[in-house]
């Protein structure tokens, strides 16, 4: 096999399948993964949630995972949001001609593994080769499929009063650490990112009670637009306490160099949890004794005053509002 | 929950002398108050009027114009701070002109953009000197940098201030200052023993909530003294003599002159220009840029607001035309504007 | 104004310093101030150290606010 991806690779003919079995197949061998045109899949009881993703990342590698890594995370997450179990997902790649096959192997690879640490088959895929400059380096687009979990009924917009809001753990790491990865800013530290599915964890909160309201994945936009998004959805006001929210310290001393707001960084791990207050301990309890979500925290609850506002309590007691989301984010500097 | 200064705040609370109008020209500080909530534990006779002190704001549309121009009509890469990026200019924002395929880059310093000069020979670098006095030292630092290296490709784009003379258009606007505890540690405390003298009074003050209630209470006490007054509060970052290399660095290198204020017309002596002797790293010298004369939107009343004049709310624009992704005026694109700020804090 | 952050000096060269604040670092520069060691605490600006922090902590201030 060559090193570098050609447009031959996308022809269809002998170096494609090279590549699809030297590659693509060897990783993410399942039943289901045949060389027909379509999977079939057996039958599945109860609702089914679907979902579809893109991915595009640069730099493609970072401390704590790769575009490939992201990918299944992104997908399970999204179907454990919504109750339900991850079961398959398609993955699709737009390569660029002259990307590094080493590169791409590595990807693949670490897509398998998340894909099983997740318990998810990929049971379908296609790959399109792109000429030189079409693409940067690598694009995946996902789809995923899972069976939502009986009597779960999750939803943005069912957020009521009186409900805690809790955070798998400590937020906005994703977003510092790309940032950091471009070396845009000469800022050094010691962040990886939070990338991890967290469906297993789902399924542990809802062993604890099926009537969490809401489960939310912070990604892009961060934690600050999903409280946004939650008390505009949910006709509620959200207050959160400015010093219960967990940041790491490092990741602190970057957002004070540039002026951000770690509330609208990144997350690519990271749950927002809505709730009743009486589950608010046993919640915690496994969420921190979770792999990824030691960190986990209450930053606040649901009020029934400033609908579509979320409220911030200051370190003087103090009420301000978190500012909207909004623009692009810039470093700050005067 | 932070360390408050019981005594400040109880003094604040129970204040029952008149009514205080006390003007923050730091829009640092203005952030700082929306972010700590301060104005909601204020009793309603001390009123806080944010001045004309973020360099964002207090930047004219030409200003901006001028930067498009180097970037669209001479290719010049354009590195700047972030909050200049999205101030709208007469035809389109830095961010536009980079829709149009310019060059724009935001920097954390100038050293940086001195580095990509270094890197890029075959580029133009311009850097957006914006500033007070505290950010004109760094400006000046990549200049020297620059000369000493014999970079040819970089150069300035000048439109730095300095806040003494703004304290004297402002003087009656408010009863005292909170100055603002950055521009200090260059100036010292001189300036505003000199200020005292002509009757301006304020207080040194820093950015944490504990710093901004104490300096408040004692502007309070200090008022009761009807004699004109300046204060450090902020004595563990600012010192009586200020930073006097950095004032040597920009003496040498920088002179002084008429500046125009986005919305407050020009003030004599309150801009800074590199001397002729540095005018190779002079953008508007080195590419022979003609005038250019911006069209702000006229009902944006930014000026007004700086002033202190006018809340952001008594602005037609406001919250209306003119919101955070789709800012008229200056005030509203800075994370420290005060439109931005009430906009975005208010509850 | 003007942002400014309060790190750790980590250690020094040529004018220049690498400063730590609660784990993030950044090479800035320190010639404009006199008398900065590793170990002190600086303000920083754009880049740049405008200030050491001192403990001096609000002498005046304390008097101002005791007296009333």
């Amino acid at each position: 096999m060559n090193d570098y991806i050609t447009l031959a690779h996308g022809a269809g003919g002998k170096q494609t399948n090279e590549l699809i079995g030297g590659i693509f197949r060897k990783y993410f061998e399942n039943p289901y993964l045949t060389a027909d045109d379509a999977a079939v899949l057996p039958e599945i009881k109860g609702r089914i949630a679907m979902t579809t993703d893109g991915f595009i990342v640069s730099p493609r590698f970072f401390p704590g995972g790769n575009v490939g890594r992201l990918a299944v995370c992104g997908t399970v997450n999204d179907l454990a949001c919504m109750g339900a179990k991850p079961l398959y997902m398609t993955v699709s790649c737009v390569i660029e001609e002259g990307f590094s096959i080493a590169e791409l192997e590595e990807i693949v690879k670490s897509l398998a593994e998340t894909a099983e640490e997740a318990g998810v088959n990929v049971v379908a895929g296609d790959t399109k080769v792109a000429g030189k400059g079409q693409v940067d380096g690598i694009f995946i687009t996902t789809a995923g499929v899972g069976e939502v979990q009986e009597g779960t009924d999750l939803s943005g917009a069912n957020a009521a009063p009186g409900d805690v809001i809790l955070v798998s753990g400590d937020i906005g790491r994703h977003g510092g650490t790309i940032l950091l990865a471009r070396d845009d800013y000469g800022i050094e530290a010691d962040l990886t990112s939070d990338d991890a599915p967290l469906n297993h964890l789902m399924e542990e909160m809802i062993a604890v009670t099926k009537d969490i309201h809401v489960i939310r994945d912070a990604t892009r936009g961060g934690v600050g637009t999903v409280l946004y998004e939650i008390a505009s959805e949910s006709h509620v006001g959200v207050e959160i306490e400015r010093d219960s929210i967990p940041v790491d310290p490092s990741l602190a001393g970057v957002c004070g160099m540039l002026g951000l707001e770690p509330l609208y960084l990144a997350c690519e791990g990271r749950f927002v949890v809505i709730a009743p207050e009486q589950y608010k301990d046993q919640l915690l309890e496994v969420m921190r004794a979770g792999k990824y979500s030691a960190n986990a925290a209450c930053i606040g609850k649901i009020i029934p005053e400033h609908e579509g506002r979320v409220v911030v309590t200051t370190s003087i007691g103090a009420r301000t509002l978190l500012p909207p989301p909004g623009g692009e984010l810039l470093p700050r500097i005067c | 929950m932070m360390k408050v200064n019981q005594k400040a705040l109880e003094m604040i609370q129970n204040y029952s002398g008149s009514p205080v109008r006390i003007m923050e020209v730091c829009g640092t500080h203005t952030h700082a108050i929306f972010e700590h909530g301060i104005r909601s534990v204020l009793p309603d006779r001390i009123k806080l009027i944010s001045g004309p002190g973020c360099p964002v704001c207090v930047t004219e549309t030409d200003y901006i114009d001028e930067a498009v121009w180097l970037a669209l009509e001479k290719g010049c890469v354009i590195t700047t701070f972030g909050d200049l990026v999205r101030v709208p200019g007469t035809e389109m924002s830095l961010a536009g002109a980079r829709a149009h395929g310019a060059d724009i880059r935001t920097v954390y310093t100038p050293l940086d953009a001195v580095e990509i000069a270094v890197k890029e020979p075959d580029k133009q670098v311009v850097f957006l000197s914006v500033g007070f006095e505290t950010t004109v030292p760094i400006s000046c630092l990549a200049v020297q940098k620059a000369k000493e290296r014999g970079l040819t490709n970089f150069s300035l784009l000048t439109a730095n201030k300095t806040m003494d003379e703004a304290y004297r258009v402002l003087k009656g606007s408010a009863d005292a200052f909170l100055f603002p505890g950055h521009v200090s540690t260059y100036t010292g405390m001189q300036i505003y023993r000199d200020l005292a003298e002509e009757g301006i009074s304020g207080a040194v003050c820093g950015f944490t909530a504990d710093e901004i209630l104490t300096a408040i209470a004692v502007i309070l006490v200090k008022l009761q003294e009807k004699k004109p007054f300046a204060v450090n509060c902020y004595t563990r970052v600012v010192t009586e003599e200020g930073m006097p290399a950095g004032r040597a660095l920009v003496e040498k290198m920088m002179q002084p002159c008429a500046a125009r204020w986005r919305g407050i017309g020009e003030i004599p002596g309150s801009g800074l220009m590199l001397r002729p002797e540095y005018e190779d790293f002079d953008a508007r010298i080195k590419y022979q840029m003609p005038h250019i004369e911006g069209h702000p939107n006229p009902a944006c009343r930014c000026g007004e607001i700086l002033m202190g004049k006018v809340k952001p709310f008594e602005c037609p624009l406001f919250g209306k035309v003119c919101t955070p992704e789709h800012p008229v005026g200056a005030c509203m694109v800075s994370s420290e504007g005060t439109c931005s700020a009430y906009y975005k804090y208010s509850i | 104004m003007c942002v400014g952050l309060p790190a750790k000096v980590v250690k020094m060269k040529n004018g220049t310093a690498v400063v730590d604040a609660t784990g993030a670092k950044r090479e800035i520069s320190t010639e404009l101030l006199t008398d900065v060691h590793p170990g002190d605490y600086v303000m920083v600006h754009a880049g740049m150290a405008i200030a050491k922090i001192t403990a001096d902590d609000q002498s005046e201030t304390e008097e101002i606010l005791a007296a009333f």
